[in-house]
């Protein structure tokens, strides 16, 4: 967090970073007027939206309950009568959510904070049903119910924060580049005039069209179909944040990510305000991870390729 | 005929021709002399047997370009867009199941795959063969062989990259079934309905109306020019009969009833094939494309688990047409039962997976509970439109019969009736040398 406000700087004076802290995705409020999503003064959160300090939090209330006897009245008691805990995130994500092509799952680490959620509650990982959404649906499905908790590489930010409530941080990202291994490319700015692919929704594709030498923005449903487009050369480069395009470049030997991260993405899960003591419940859950190393043993599962794990992110509260 | 509406010419009083007559005013002459009548009943029954000759041979000709165009282009053009259409369909629900199973394909949905694609290609290149250069259809067939070469370039790459165990196969699979069903089949159901609007047009080509009117007229004419140029002849000569011109009409009258008995009995099959082939194997193949496209709703539902409301949503709508479809007198009378039967399976599987268990819902949806009644429901299909398709040939077939026949014995016949009209009055003719 210390890192936020030079990187802030940096982008700042790059003319880069419009919509301030909110990147990795723009998934509209459930009633949007979504902009045409080329016009960058219209793009949401333009202006940077620093009315809030997303990373803040709900501070958890007391000791966890036990696994299976969660608190009468409260949302957990509804989830664990109802048996399972209902999870949205993507399936093409690899590394944070995407389906193992040889038994069929959905896993990563983003899967893995939800089976964590689910073990605190039921005492069971597995008693966990995927739902997967849109990077657009993300808001609207974390509000209108449909899931409990959303862990889909979503950034916290002050214009989602009016729709949903987020838990504290679990992961820091930033959005970077990926281009072909032969690419001179070195940061986004090379990249004028070429075709850079985006999932539609997100705020990564709002951030192409913000850049001052106008790469031509490419929307496609989700990242997965960015890199089919990429490997048919249909796009000249992907560019959304650091892990996602780290994933992608563990599928595609001939793609390399390039340059400094140009925004700040702090990913937390999306939950229903409706709810203030699950998402106190949630943020009891991280904060024991972070301490008796959970959440390095799951860094070190996913992410072990890219170096040993850093420190967790500190979790702020309000 | 004519002859007392004609004013007499005010110069011409008799005999003698004129000084410098005009070819009108000389054949107009002919009429006024005995020999002269004559020539000019010769002249009006050649005319009319040249053309009535003319006529019933280009009304065998045209119906049976007409009767073979529908049997052998149109209808089998109707068939291959249906067979593309399904083929296609069935490719892409192959694929999601496939994909469903997780792991490396089950090698009998390759198989199937392989095979769907196989039947693809060969309707298409078939179709191609059918369709007139620069026609709608042949753009339409154009597109579909270029795309489905797309398509499958993008399913064997979701295929390696799978085996790689790398999740972006998943998604090359996703661009695959959207290039399936959001290209080719919308393209292939408009070949469909080209080949539809081109049987309708064949059914009405091979009826060839206009030329059986023609030729009837033609017919009709030529038995009255025979028929007052023998009563003119007993009358002007004491011979009651003229033995030529007596057979001349007979070989008319059975000319005329044979002419009469093929395009009659090429209408009634021709008919016959609309009413109880075409039709009914039309209604059949759309009824297969309901099913198919309900079945790859169901797979494609559960491959973007949860994400597939609109699959569901185009699942609900797609069982309401085909079960419409079914209940009308349909003409697979079993393939009702085994959609509901099946509908009942899909709802099984929607309460699985809506209920959590998704795994338990793959399973039932890729096994037999939901297979059998499905299958059951396209066998039956398939079956009732092999059936259609043979009686569509059959018929069509035995519209086809006697017009070669017209084509030859009508002017033959023509020829022989001139024949016989030169020589039952130049008999006569020769009487006034």
């Amino acid at each position: 967090m210390t890192r936020t406000r030079p990187v802030l700087a940096a982008a700042a004076a790059a003319v880069l970073l419009l919509a301030g802290g909110c990147s990795g995705d723009s998934s509209p409020p459930p009633t949007p007027a979504r902009p045409s999503a080329s016009a960058p003064p219209a793009g949401p959160g333009a202006a940077a939206d620093t009315s809030c300090n997303p990373r803040a939090s709900l501070r958890p209330s007391g000791s966890l309950p036990a696994p299976g006897r969660m608190p009468a009245g409260s949302y957990m008691a509804t989830i664990q009568q109802r048996g399972r805990l209902v999870l949205g995130t993507s399936q093409d994500t690899l590394l944070f959510s995407s389906r193992n092509p040889f038994t069929g799952e959905i896993e990563g680490f983003d899967v893995d904070m939800g089976r964590q959620i689910a073990e605190a509650i039921f005492g069971d990982p597995d008693r966990i049903q995927i739902k997967v959404i849109g990077y657009d649906k993300r808001v609207s499905s974390a509000v209108d119910g449909s899931v409990d908790l959303v862990a889909d590489t979503m950034t916290a930010n002050c214009a989602r924060w009016k729709d949903v409530t987020f838990s504290s941080i679990y992961y820091e990202a930033g959005q970077k580049v990926l281009v072909s291994t032969d690419s001179t490319v070195r940061s986004i700015e090379d990249l004028g005039g070429k075709r850079v692919c985006s999932a539609a929704g997100s705020t990564s594709y709002d951030n192409i069209g913000k850049v001052r030498s106008k790469p031509i923005p490419v929307a496609l449903p989700a990242f997965g179909d960015c890199l089919v487009a990429f490997q048919q050369n249909e796009v000249d480069a992907i560019s959304t944040d650091d892990t996602i395009l780290a994933g992608m470049a563990a599928q595609d030997p001939y793609a390399k990510v390039v340059g400094p991260r140009f925004t700040e993405e702090p990913y937390a899960m999306a939950m229903s305000p409706a709810h203030p003591e699950f998402t106190r419940f949630v943020n009891a859950v991280l904060e024991r991870n972070r301490a008796n190393g959970t959440w390095k043993a799951t860094y070190e599962r996913w992410l072990g390729d890219f170096g040993p794990a850093p420190q967790p992110p500190k979790a702020q509260y309000k | 005929m004519s002859t007392a509406l004609a004013p007499p010419p005010a110069t011409i009083g008799g005999p003698p021709v004129p000084r410098r007559p005009g070819p009108l005013r000389r054949v107009g002459a002919l009429r006024h002399t005995s020999p002269g009548r004559l020539q000019l009943l010769l002249a009006v029954l050649l005319t009319l047997g040249v053309f009535t000759g003319l006529t019933a041979g280009l009304t065998g000709r045209s119906a049976a370009a007409g009767t073979g165009d529908l049997g052998r282009r149109a209808q089998p053009l109707l068939a291959e867009a249906e067979t593309i259409y399904s083929a296609l369909a069935d490719a892409d629900t192959t694929a999601a199941q496939a994909f469903l199973a997780g792991g490396l394909e089950p090698p009998p949905l390759t198989r199937r795959y392989e095979d769907d694609l196989a039947r693809a290609t060969a309707a298409l290149t078939s179709a191609a063969r059918r369709t007139p250069e620069g026609s709608t259809s042949a753009d339409v067939v154009q597109g579909l062989a270029a795309g489905v070469a797309r398509y499958a370039g993008l399913v064997a790459t979701a295929r390696a990259t799978n085996r790689q165990g790398l999740p972006v196969g998943a998604s090359y699979l996703s661009a695959a079934s959207t290039l399936n069903r959001q290209t080719l089949l919308p393209q292939a159901q408009s070949l469909f309905r080209i080949a539809q609007r081109e049987v309708g047009d064949g059914y009405r080509d091979a009826a060839s109306a206009a030329w059986i009117a023609l030729l009837a007229l033609l017919t009709v004419a030529l038995l009255a020019a025979l028929v007052a140029g023998q009563i003119h002849l007993s009358r002007a000569t004491k011979r009651t009969f003229n033995l030529p011109l007596l057979a001349a009409t007979a070989l008319t009258l059975l000319f005329a009833a044979g002419a009469g008995g093929v395009l009659a009995g090429q209408n009634v099959h021709l008919d016959r094939a609309g009413e109880q082939g075409s039709a009914p194997a039309a209604a059949l193949a759309e009824a297969r494309i309901l099913a198919l496209r309900e079945r790859g709703d169901e797979a494609l539902t559960l491959a973007a688990r949860g994400g597939g409301g609109a699959y569901e949503t185009d699942f609900q709508q797609t069982s309401r047409d085909l079960r419409a479809a079914l209940d009308r007198s349909f003409p697979a009378p079993s393939a009702a039962d085994s959609h509901r039967l099946y509908v009942e399976q899909h709802g099984q599987v929607r309460r699985l997976d809506d209920g959590g268990d998704y795994d338990a819902a793959v399973a039932r949806a890729i096994g037999p509970q939901t297979t059998r009644p499905f299958e059951a429901m396209t066998a039956a299909l398939d079956a009732a439109l092999a059936e259609r398709k043979a009686v569509f040939t059959d018929e069509i077939g035995a519209a086809g019969r006697g017009l070669g026949a017209l084509t030859v014995l009508g002017p033959l016949a023509a020829l022989v009736v001139c024949g016989l009209a030169v020589a039952g009055i130049r008999a006569r003719l020769e009487e006034y040398r």
